[in-house]
């Protein structure tokens, strides 16, 4: 065994690094890998992330594809039911998902989910933003305070907001919505994040860069695509519809988020320096919007790494609810209404690599404004 | 050998006598809002005891006049019916609500039940047993199932299932899986609050002076850790009728071409009230309310802005809305109740 001069010599920093073992030479600890404790932390739950996508699928096997088996072959053939699942497990990690039997085009689930991402992830680009620019400051204020005249109404109306089917506030919106948007862009709010196929037809047909109604080259994103190929009035229509579709996903996720992170806005209230710059005669407005509102953001950003699956469910409803046929809940509502269960087990194994990846990363985040978070992980 | 010196109860100064509730009461007395969570609920608890004597023969089929099914000349509000009339199900909207609040009570309540019971329990104990078998498998299935939102893993385990037994398909089994599929949300925050009572000073004197580990979760940990279960139950109300109301909603209205139609059968210039093959309702004119909601939603709106029937999906609406609000203004109540003196 042959080892590099440079690392045989002792290190000044470590005086323990001599010869003496007989396993051989120790390297002094500079040339250790060494990782942090959020680095190890991190390396950790990114190694979970696989075991967990594999318990979710035996989850889903259990559920969809043992039942399936049962019913569809004789009792004999039961025994290779053990090697379904690792069949399915290799599938669904290659690749391999199937191809859509069931709506109009006959395509390789692989191939149709990457139409229907675009457009869904478009949504998410802004419902997101306009979202935490609500909830933040209303989480804050309404926790902070201590009068009831701003918390108890707060409490009711998110309360009432979270109770509320989304798609119940996605159809009323699209209605109160529907006669002033149809008279100013000759276009309707509902059906997908570009023009209705009847706009189209009033002016000129499709453009040679849509696809299948609503597919579009070269990036997918109806917005983009637009501006790329210059069609301001397609960008325009494509804009406002994201809009408000995003503007009733925020508002319906806010309601969801404040349930959960009015109590942090209140625990720091308690806090000790809060208490001593108070005293100091420092103004509530200061301590409102400078320190708890820098103090609030790491166990905010853990709210919202816990409540992304929420945010999907909330944004799948609103699309439904807007006949978004080229979004992601559309998808699934219609394979799940129809008992078409082929393309739920890729589905969900695609949610659930987003929300652990997601996840994962808004907690680093997280971690990385407020290393405190650390402790007892 | 030596005895071991054990301190019992007896040993110890005797804690004050604990004053009677009268003046416990006017000590701390609840809330508005505990008041007004508890009337709402009193209210619903009654509407649905008188329900069950009214309609005990039919409890579970709604009654169906012809005239009233189809969508011309709409019955909208009135003295004599309050609440209007569901076209579609050709039934007084009043009646037909007054006689699901039993069966949606039920639902509520013992899918809150089993998700408190879970949740609470297993999450208390893994916060407790920080770093121990409970704890590894409520965080790793927690954290596992809890990537998919929600009502979509219910109505894939209720699919699947209708898959493998149509029969079981029923009320007390979407009751079961709802309930289950609810409790690791419940236990991640129970564990949360747990994890940071199980180091506080009151628990390591208890455990210095021998007591066991379900004495010290049932008298310590269960009892102070009961705020975030009282902050997520009324948010677990909303998923189970998004599911309820949805999936009819969908079914009966967004579906491309309409819910299919017997082969053979002419077509209908209306809407008649169907269920997607998964449902947990027995017929297509069961009274729950959430079916009510998502046919009435589909229903009342003539799609593209034609008309508006609001009554068919607003009174629906506020019936579960009512329900949430009555749970969370009473656990916010009680919440607000415990920390009486802070």
């Amino acid at each position: 065994m042959t080892t590099p001069p440079e690392k045989l010599a002792p290190s000044p920093e470590s005086p323990t690094g001599s010869p003496s073992s007989s396993e051989g030479p120790s390297l002094p600890d500079s040339h250790r890998l060494v990782l942090s404790s959020v680095a190890r932390y991190a390396l950790r739950r990114a190694l979970l992330i696989p075991a967990q996508l594999v318990f979710v699928l035996l989850i889903l096997y259990i559920v969809i594809d043992v039942p399936i088996a049962l019913t569809q072959t004789p009792p004999e053939s039961l025994a290779t039911i053990d090697r379904g699942f690792f069949q399915m497990l290799f599938n669904i990690f290659t690749g391999n998902w199937g191809t859509a039997a069931y709506l109009k085009y006959q395509l390789p689930w692989t191939q149709l989910f990457a139409y229907y991402i675009p457009p869904s992830i478009q949504l998410a680009v802004f419902a997101l933003p306009i979202a935490a620019v609500l909830a933040y400051p209303v989480s804050l204020l309404a926790g902070w305070s201590r009068r009831p005249g701003v918390d108890a109404p707060a409490r009711f109306v998110t309360l009432t907001g979270a109770l509320l089917p989304v798609f119940v506030v996605g159809t009323l919106v699209l209605n109160a919505l529907f006669f002033s948007y149809l008279d100013y862009f000759q276009d309707v709010p509902s059906q997908g994040l570009l023009p209705a196929d009847f706009w189209f037809f009033n002016h000129g047909g499709y453009p040679s860069w849509i696809l299948y109604q609503f597919a579009t080259t070269p990036t997918g994103f109806p917005l983009v695509d637009a501006v790329i190929h210059q069609a301001w009035t397609v960008a325009a229509i494509s804009f406002t519809k994201t809009l408000i579709q995003a503007s009733v996903v925020a508002v319906a996720y806010v309601a969801i988020f404040f349930r959960h992170a009015r109590s942090i806005a209140r625990s720091v209230r308690e806090e000790v320096y809060i208490v001593g710059a108070r005293s100091r005669g420092i103004s509530e407005r200061t301590l409102l919007w400078r320190h708890a509102a820098r103090a609030v953001a790491p166990s905010f950003l853990l709210v919202f790494a816990l409540t992304i699956p929420e945010y999907l469910g909330v944004q799948f409803a609103v699309e439904v609810a807007f006949v978004d046929q080229s979004g992601f809940g559309y998808l699934i509502f219609a394979s799940l209404t129809t008992g078409e269960l082929s393309p739920v087990i890729p589905l969900v194994f695609l949610i659930a690599i987003v929300v652990l990846v997601w996840a994962l990363i808004v907690d680093l985040i997280a971690l990385r404004l407020d290393p405190r978070g650390l402790a007892g992980r | 050998m030596k005895d071991a010196v054990v301190v019992r109860p007896a040993d110890l100064p005797l804690a004050p006598p604990r004053p009677p509730l009268r003046e416990r009461w006017a000590r701390r007395p609840p809330g508005l809002g505990f008041l007004v969570g508890a009337g709402m609920l009193a209210v619903y608890v009654v509407a649905a005891l008188s329900a069950l004597v009214v309609f005990w023969s039919s409890l579970d089929q709604l009654p169906k006049k012809v005239a009233w099914v189809p969508l011309e000349n709409p019955v909208g509000p009135s003295s004599a019916h309050p609440f209007g009339v569901m076209a579609g199900f050709g039934t007084d909207l009043f009646r037909a609500l007054w006689q699901a609040t039993p069966w949606d009570l039920g639902i509520v309540l013992g899918i809150l039940a089993i998700d408190v019971f879970l949740g609470f329990f297993l999450g208390a104990t893994a916060g407790l047993d920080e770093g121990g078998l409970v704890d590894a498998f409520v965080t790793f299935v927690s954290d596992s199932l809890g990537t998919i939102p929600t009502f979509l893993l219910a109505v894939i385990v209720f699919a699947g299932l209708l898959a493998e037994a149509p029969k079981a398909v029923s009320l007390p089994v979407f009751v079961v899986i709802f309930g289950i599929i609810l409790w690791p949300t419940m236990a991640r925050t129970v564990r949360e609050r747990a994890r940071i009572i199980a180091h506080q000073p009151y628990v390591e004197a208890a455990r210095a002076s021998g007591a066991s580990f379900p004495h010290i979760l049932l008298r310590h940990v269960m009892p102070n850790a009961v705020g975030p279960v009282l902050a997520q139950v009324p948010l677990d109300v909303a998923p189970i009728f998004f599911v309820l109301s949805a999936f009819p909603w969908y079914y009966n209205c967004q579906l491309p071409g309409g819910p299919p139609l017997p082969p053979g059968s002419p077509p209908i210039p209306y809407l008649v009230p169907s269920l997607p093959a998964f449902s947990p309702l027995p017929s297509n004119s069961f009274p729950e309310w959430g079916y009510l909601l998502g046919f009435g939603t589909c229903e009342g709106f003539s799609f593209p802005g034609g008309f508006n029937y609001w009554w068919m999906y607003l009174f629906p609406l506020l019936a579960i809305v009512g329900l949430g609000l009555a749970l969370g203004l009473l656990c916010d109540g009680i919440e607000r109740w415990r920390h009486f003196d802070r």
